[in-house]
């Protein structure tokens, strides 16, 4: 502890904390609030929110099991071209040429079929807990979106391996857009590129599950987060004692 | 410090107020209605969440494989077809009701009944005595789904036909 103290009181230390020692609770609060990757979380929050019973944690595994693709997910961008030509023998080439690139994929694929049921778990946890009663309705509905990205992510991600399961997996699913009443064929063309899963497809479900879609994704959840913040702040002022938060 | 006039606190006489750590029995738990702080409560927790999904995930990916199928060919269709195990429900609901039904009012109806849900459902109450109705009604949406989604899933063969998983797998992930 002296190490740590001596280390924040030099020169260096403290232009990097502002805050003064965090000895009594309002320092420590103080402390936090101005922290940038704190300040999505509340200062304080009820008692009963820190039980497994209570949330079981589905939300923070869904946001480790995000970190755990971002991480795997941009290692196999270095080994892999979207184009029908590449693909499966890049795929091929990482399980057997790259190194830790079968360990890596294996986590890229567990990570997001765990994700789809984290996420899904998560929203059954807030309806059981009525957590989607105001003032947090918008929240809800906004993980609802995340769920659908969550979705989405998962799917185009499905194609790319390009090999027979990843085809026809995704040539029923979009065939079901195809029956979207009036515009569903233009629907179809705009996902596939053309009349069949293609290359054009590949290059599509490439660009969205590599860029489109995971940034859309930190953007809604980064408002999940901060809204939540808020909600829980809310509801810790309605009622007394809770002025202290 | 000498005062004339005493503070008297629930008919006892304040003498002074002494600096220091609480005495033994001073000391309380908080109340699950009770405020703590953030951090390190909750932040420890979800640092051990975190690290508890990270193993489970390096456990899985240890030892089992993601799938690799032989390189796709349009010509060949593989039977049964499959689509990814999140949308097996609607999969399975596909061999029962017009495309229209099952690939566009389900699913959109499902999105939209969720988001309307916060609006539709304006009892205040978070006991669960006094929500039963909202909970049977997800409830039996919740089994409805996942029973539909373990049949297409598990339960379907050549030609989406019915088919035991322990006779033969058609599981696909």
């Amino acid at each position: 502890m002296k190490t740590i103290e001596r280390v924040r009181n030099s020169t260096i230390g403290r232009s990097f904390f502002r805050t003064p020692n965090r000895v009594t609770e309002r320092d420590r609060a103080a402390g936090h609030w101005s922290n940038f990757l704190l300040h999505l979380y509340p200062v304080k929050v009820r008692k009963i929110e820190l039980t497994f019973k209570y949330t079981a944690f589905l939300g923070v595994a869904s946001i480790a099991l995000f970190g755990s693709l971002l991480v795997s997910g941009i290692f196999l961008m270095f080994f892999y071209v979207p184009s029908p030509a590449n693909a499966y023998g890049d795929i091929q080439a990482i399980q057997t040429e790259v190194i830790f690139g079968q360990y890596l994929r294996n986590v890229h694929r567990w990570s997001a079929h765990l994700m789809v049921l984290a996420v899904a778990a998560h929203m059954a946890r807030v309806f059981y807990r009525g957590a989607y009663k105001p003032p947090k309705e918008v929240n809800w509905v906004i993980g609802v979106v995340l769920l659908v990205l969550t979705l989405l992510l998962s799917f185009t991600g499905y194609l790319l391996p390009w090999d027979q399961l990843a085809y026809w997996a995704v040539t029923v699913g979009t065939a079901m857009a195809a029956y979207v009443p009036l515009i569903g064929d233009q629907v179809q063309q705009l996902l596939l590129g053309g009349s069949t899963v293609g290359s054009a497809t590949l290059l599509r479900f490439y660009v969205l599950h590599v860029a489109v879609l995971p940034v859309a994704l930190i953007a809604v959840v980064t408002a999940h987060i901060w809204r939540w913040r808020k909600d829980s702040m809310l509801t810790m002022d309605a009622d007394p004692g809770g002025a202290d938060a | 410090m000498l005062d004339n006039n005493p503070r008297i606190i629930g008919d006892q006489r304040l003498l002074g107020v002494v600096p220091g750590k609480p005495g033994v029995g001073d000391r309380q738990e908080p109340a699950a209605e009770d405020k703590v702080m953030v951090f390190p409560h909750l932040l420890i927790r979800h640092a051990v969440a975190v690290l508890f999904v990270l193993l489970v995930v390096m456990l899985i990916a240890l030892f089992f494989n993601a799938p690799l199928r032989e390189l796709a060919n349009p010509m060949v269709t593989p039977n049964p077809e499959k689509a990814p195990w999140y949308f097996a429900a609607l999969q399975e609901l596909l061999a029962h009701f017009h495309p229209l039904v099952a690939g566009v009012l389900v699913p959109g109806a499902i999105i939209m009944g969720l988001v309307a849900l916060p609006y539709v459902d304006r009892n205040p109450s978070l006991d669960p005595r006094k929500r039963q109705i909202a909970r049977a009604a997800f409830t039996v949406f919740m089994v409805l789904w996942i029973a539909l989604t373990l049949i297409g899933f598990m339960f379907r063969g050549e030609n989406w036909s019915w088919v035991w998983p322990w006779e033969e797998w058609h599981g696909e992930l």
